[in-house]
Order: structure tokens, then C-alpha cells, then sequence
């Protein structure tokens, strides 16, 4: 599908500064609606180009006559997301972010901040699975407190022992892990965390001025990364409430969880694609948050020859203060 | 476009060094006044004393070349000229030990010690040495090659043993034991050099310190700097252990701490005590001449 405006045709986009359906042709908001529904995927349905999509593309843009295109049969059925976090920083709020962050990187490549390039950034809905534990913590085993005091040239310790026993229940919910392949999962782990009251229910609108995808694989298959996760967290929440312990010997501790409940949803990503000396430095920016993750090239000439000149520099003052004082 | 970017690069270079530039450039200025301050002042020592003879060096043991002998005149020229002090070097081949080297030499005691520290001061004022007058500033290395009785003797006068403790007055005998088996100008010269170097204001302790730190802490940084540079981070984890919890915090169906029994141990406290104690500056081994002049000094017998 493409969402066109009713006054002007122009390809009607969902605009995050106005949190609102906006045609950038003519101003107009609010103006859209739905139109080549169910269309064949090989062609643009606005020009008829040939567009070329991967096995999971759920919306892609034009390359001839730039329109945001929606696949239907990505978005609907088994592929229906469940919800949806919409943009909420435009291109130009990202822009904004990342020449705040990388402004006093010195030996970043000069046009890595430049408006052309910045300009190829693409806002992008990566599909992930949220998983819903409902986890049990036990602990049980021998805690000792211990006392050392000092009276005339003897140290005395006293130790207390307790019998410990912690038994919680932690409900996690909303444990996200990308369910996309071409996203790295290191990357898209430290783009965390969302804001999940902001998600709403599902709505193809917010897909148009975006590309997307549907889940690559199912959700079992990548349970493991988030269960990884419960458990860490888990276990930082149990070492959390037996405080106070100087020795703890446990005698049972486990961790268990029955099988998670999961959704299906749409998280926002900016991602800029710097390419340096033939070598591609992917960023990603959380589309809800603003947080940057990625590294810029850096030209290693120039680090040297720093290097050399604080060398140099330190060098000089240290032997001229040397030659002054001996 | 190319250009433009070097441009850049190079306004940003002059940027990010530009404190460090001014530093060194203000360094600079005050090193050359300071070294040029130095160098008036060590100039305008002039000496007074016309009373004691040219002759520094005396090798009457008969140990070094004539050519080293020339060699330790012309350093011994320099150095005196530097520090204002005169420096004289003594090598005998004489017993100086027991009461048959008494008799024969007509000295006041028997042991090799205070034989040797009489001969020293007794060589160094009866020719009248000093730089800013008779019996005034200056030292005499005195080294006695007699087998049985081989040692060096130390003797300080005026300035020299005003800044000489016995620290300085043992290195400057030390560095004498360290060469003298092997090349006896070497001995010499090393032991002259410290001399002067302590007189000169210039302390060899600081002088490595400052060798170290010039050598290491520039290596150090830059190596850090580079290192840090070099590697970046993709970004910091912002979740905690809370985030995905629904509430933010677990609910505890169950929480016990009983207590089970209580056991004191004691242990001795072994206490010790030290005590060190450090002297310095200078008149070390301070004394009286047969001549009545004061002098310093000491001695390493090998």
C-alpha cells in the first residue's frame, strides 16, 4: 500500500515532530489515505518501477519516484505486529544528536559529519520479540556476619551464623531481542532501553516515510538471547536481597521460569551508513530515545602523529624544566 | 575539496596542541634566559689567590700517562673555572701505617687513617691552595698506591667541605674504588666530575630523576593516548538489572534470616617497632689541620 494525500497526491508520511500523518508536498495534515492495497511486490505500485526487496523487506522506498511502499502481506496475518513504538526523533532531531556526539572527534574523517552525508540516513522499524517471564528465584544456605574489634594487643572476631532462605517471584516483561538478521545483536542490545509506554497498537501509518521489515525468524529460535537476559537480571535481583552477609556458602539456589510469553513489535532505529576508505561504519540511533551506538572511523596517520606531537611536546617541557632546575 | 580537508586538518591540529605549543614556546624563553643567567654567573668567578702553585696534578705513584696527566689538567682547569673551587690530585706510593712509618716519615699518629687525612691537608695548605684565597675553597684527592696500604683519602677545604656531608664525601670516594683497577684516569676524572657536579649546584639524584621522567612519562602518555585513541567504544549499556521487571521490583514471597549460633576467635596483635634516623648537609668528617685550618673529609681504605 502507499498512503497519498488527498489534496496534492504527494506521498503522505508519518511526520514524529507532529506525531501526526503529513504530506511534505503541501503542508497538509492529516490528509492521507490508503491506496494500492494488496499490490504486486516486483513493481512500484505509484510508477511502476521495478523495486527490489530482500526476503523479509515489510517496506521499502522507491528508488525511481521516491514513495514509501508497504507490503500488505508483511504486515498482516502471522506477520502482523502486535505493537509499535512510532518515531518520535525525525531525521533532522538525529542529525542534530549525532554532530553533538562526534563534534569533538578529532580524528574522525572530516565529512563524516557532513550534511551530505548525514542526509543518507534511513529510519528504519526492526521487528523484535518481547518476551514475558514470570521467574522464580530460591535461595537457601548459610550467610556469617562478621565483628573484629581490638581490646588491649588482642583481635577478637566474632562470627554470627544465620540461616538464610529467599524465595521471590519477578515478573519481567517486554525482554526485547531483534528479531533481525541483518542487525547486529550486540549493537541493538545497547541501543536499549525503549520506552514501552510510548508503544501503541499496530497502525501501517506509522510505517509510510519509513522502511521495515517482518520477523526473520520465529521466536523460539531466539529465545535463548533473552532468557540469557532474565537470567542475569534475575540473579542480580536475588545477590540484591541477601545483603549485609561478609561469607554466604548457598546450599540451593535456582533460578526457573516456565516458557516466556512473547509479542511480536516494532521498535524504531536511524541508521547511517558512513563508508570509509572502501570499509562501511554502520550507526544506529534509537528513533524513541536518541541514543548513538557505533564507532567512528578513525584515521590511524592521524592518531600517530598526535601521539608523536604530545611525545614531543612532553618531552621538551619536562627536559627544559629539568635543565632548569639540576 | 582534497585541499580543503588538509586545510581542516591541520586548523584542527594547531587547535587541539595549541596550549601545549604555548607552553613549550614559553618554556623555551625562560630556559634560554635561565641557562644564559647560569652561565654569566659561573664567569664572573675570578680567583683570588696568587699564592699556590699551577701544578693540580701529582702523580707520584706514578700511575697515570703523561698524556693523562695533561688530560686531568685540562678538566680539572674547566671544573675549577665552573665551580670556583680548587681541585688538586695526589698519588703517593709511601707506607703511612705503624710506628717504623712514623719514625721514618715523622708522623704524628701510626694508624693509615689519620696519616693519610695529616698528608692530605698538610699537601693542600702548605702549597697555599684555595680558590678565593690561601687554605680557602677546594679539595685534595690524595691515593696512596703502597701494597698493604692502598686507599684514598678525601680532604675538603672551605666551600667543598662546607657542602660536603659524609653522603658526598663516601660517592666521590666511591666512584674512585669503582675504577681505579681498571684505569686509574677514569677513577680520577669520575671523581672529579661528581665533585664538581655537586658543587655546581647540579644534584646527579635529580639529574637521573629528571632523566627518567623525561624518558618515561612522555613514552607513557603518548602510548595511553594512542591506545585510547585507536580502539572506541560502540556505546555504554544503559540497562540495569530492573528495567524489564514489571513494577521495577521483584515480590518476595518468602524471606528468612535465622539465627543459628554466634563463635568468637581471638588472635594475638604482634606489635614492632623501627626507628631510622638520616643526616645531612654538609662538613662531614670536620677537623682541624696540624696547620690549624679547617678541613672535611674521609676516607676509603681498599
Amino acid at each position: 500500500m502507499i498512503f497519498k494525500c488527498k489534496n496534492c497526491g504527494g506521498n503522505s508520511v508519518y511526520s514524529p515532530e507532529k506525531k501526526m500523518m503529513y504530506c511534505p508536498f503541501c503542508d497538509s495534515e492529516k490528509s492521507d489515505e490508503r491506496q494500492h492495497e494488496h499490490a504486486q511486490m516486483q513493481v512500484c505500485p505509484n510508477c511502476g518501477g521495478e523495486v527490489t526487496y530482500t526476503e523479509h523487506t515489510s517496506a521499502l522506498q522507491c528508488p525511481y519516484c521516491d514513495h514509501y511502499i508497504i507490503f500488505d502481506e508483511r504486515i498482516e496475518g502471522a506477520y502482523a505486529p502486535g505493537r509499535i513504538i512510532p518515531f518520535r526523533l525525525g531525521k533532522e532531531n538525529v542529525k542534530g544528536l549525532i554532530r553533538d556526539k562526534f563534534k569533538k572527534c578529532t580524528f574522525a574523517p572530516t565529512d563524516f559529519l557532513s550534511e551530505v552525508r548525514l542526509n543518507t540516513m534511513t529510519g528504519e522499524y526492526i521487528p523484535f520479540w518481547m518476551y514475558n517471564y514470570n521467574t522464580r528465584c530460591q535461595f537457601q544456605g548459610e550467610g556469617v556476619k562478621r565483628r573484629v574489634w581490638v581490646a588491649g594487643n588482642v583481635e577478637y572476631t566474632e562470627s554470627s551464623y544465620f540461616h538464610v532462605v529467599r524465595d521471590m517471584s519477578i515478573a519481567f516483561q517486554g525482554i526485547p531481542a531483534d528479531a533481525s538478521v541483518k542487525m547486529p545483536d550486540g549493537i541493538m542490545d545497547l541501543l536499549e532501553p525503549y520506552n514501552y509506554g510510548e508503544m501503541v497498537p499496530f497502525q501501517p501509518e506509522y510505517m509510510s516515510g519509513f522502511l521495515g521489515e517482518k520477523y526473520n525468524m520465529a521466536a523460539e529460535m531466539i529465545e535463548s538471547r533473552a532468557h540469557a537476559k532474565m537470567e542475569s537480571s534475575a540473579a542480580t535481583m536475588l545477590q540484591q536481597s541477601i545483603s549485609g552477609y561478609s561469607s554466604l556458602t548457598p546450599a540451593n539456589r535456582s533460578i526457573t521460569a516456565p516458557p516466556p510469553g512473547t509479542e511480536f513489535d516494532l521498535l524504531p532505529v536511524w541508521v547511517y551508513r558512513y563508508t570509509y576508505k572502501d570499509k562501511e561504519y554502520p550507526f544506529y540511533v534509537n528513533g524513541q530515545t536518541g541514543k548513538i551506538i557505533g564507532t567512528t572511523p578513525i584515521s590511524k596517520a592521524k592518531v600517530w602523529a598526535y601521539g608523536a606531537t604530545l611525545w614531543a611536546c612532553l618531552t621538551a617541557v619536562i627536559a627544559m624544566i629539568g635543565i632548569m632546575i639540576v | 575539496m582534497e585541499n580543503d580537508f588538509k586545510k581542516e586538518a591541520q586548523r584542527q591540529y594547531l587547535h587541539f596542541f595549541r596550549i601545549w605549543f604555548i607552553i613549550v614556546g614559553i618554556l623555551l624563553v625562560v630556559t634560554v634566559l635561565v641557562v644564559v643567567a647560569k652561565n654569566m654567573t659561573y664567569t664572573s668567578r675570578e680567583r683570588h689567590n696568587a699564592q699556590a702553585p699551577a701544578e693540580r696534578v701529582y702523580d707520584y705513584a706514578e700511575v697515570l700517562t703523561d698524556a693523562e696527566e695533561e688530560q686531568l689538567r685540562e678538566l680539572i682547569a674547566e671544573k675549577e673555572a665552573r665551580i670556583g673551587c680548587d681541585l688538586v690530585l695526589v698519588t703517593m706510593r709511601q707506607p703511612v701505617e705503624g710506628s717504623a712509618a712514623k719514625e721514618a716519615y715523622g708522623y704524628r699518629y701510626t694508624d693509615w687513617k689519620r696519616n693519610m687525612q695529616d698528608i692530605g691537608d698538610d699537601f693542600y695548605d702548605n702549597h697555599f691552595y684555595g680558590y678565593n684565597a690561601p687554605y680557602g675553597d677546594g679539595a685534595l684527592i690524595l691515593d696512596n698506591w703502597y701494597e698493604g696500604q692502598v686507599g684514598t683519602h678525601l680532604s675538603t677545604s672551605g666551600r667543598i667541605f662546607e657542602r660536603f656531608g659524609n653522603q658526598e664525601i663516601d660517592r666521590a670516594l666511591t666512584y674512585v674504588d669503582k675504577y681505579i683497577e681498571s684505569d686509574p684516569y677514569k677513577a680520577y676524572s669520575a671523581s672529579i666530575n661528581y665533585i664538581a657536579d655537586v658543587m655546581s649546584g647540579g644534584r646527579t639524584e635529580l639529574r637521573g630523576i629528571f632523566l627518567m621522567l623525561a624518558l618515561l612519562v612522555p613514552i607513557i602518555a603518548a602510548g595511553v593516548f594512542v591506545g585510547t585513541h585507536l580502539r572506541s567504544k560502540e556505546g555504554k549499556n544503559t540497562t540495569t538489572a530492573t528495567t524489564y521487571i514489571a513494577g521495577g521490583k521483584p515480590v518476595m514471597n518468602l524471606q528468612r534470616d535465622d539465627f543459628v549460633r554466634k563463635h568468637v576467635s581471638q588472635r594475638r596483635i604482634q606489635t614492632s617497632s623501627s626507628s631510622g634516623g638520616s643526616g645531612g648537609g654538609g662538613r662531614g668528617g670536620a677537623h682541624v689541620s696540624s696547620g690549624g685550618h679547617s678541613h672535611g673529609g674521609g676516607s676509603h681504605r681498599r
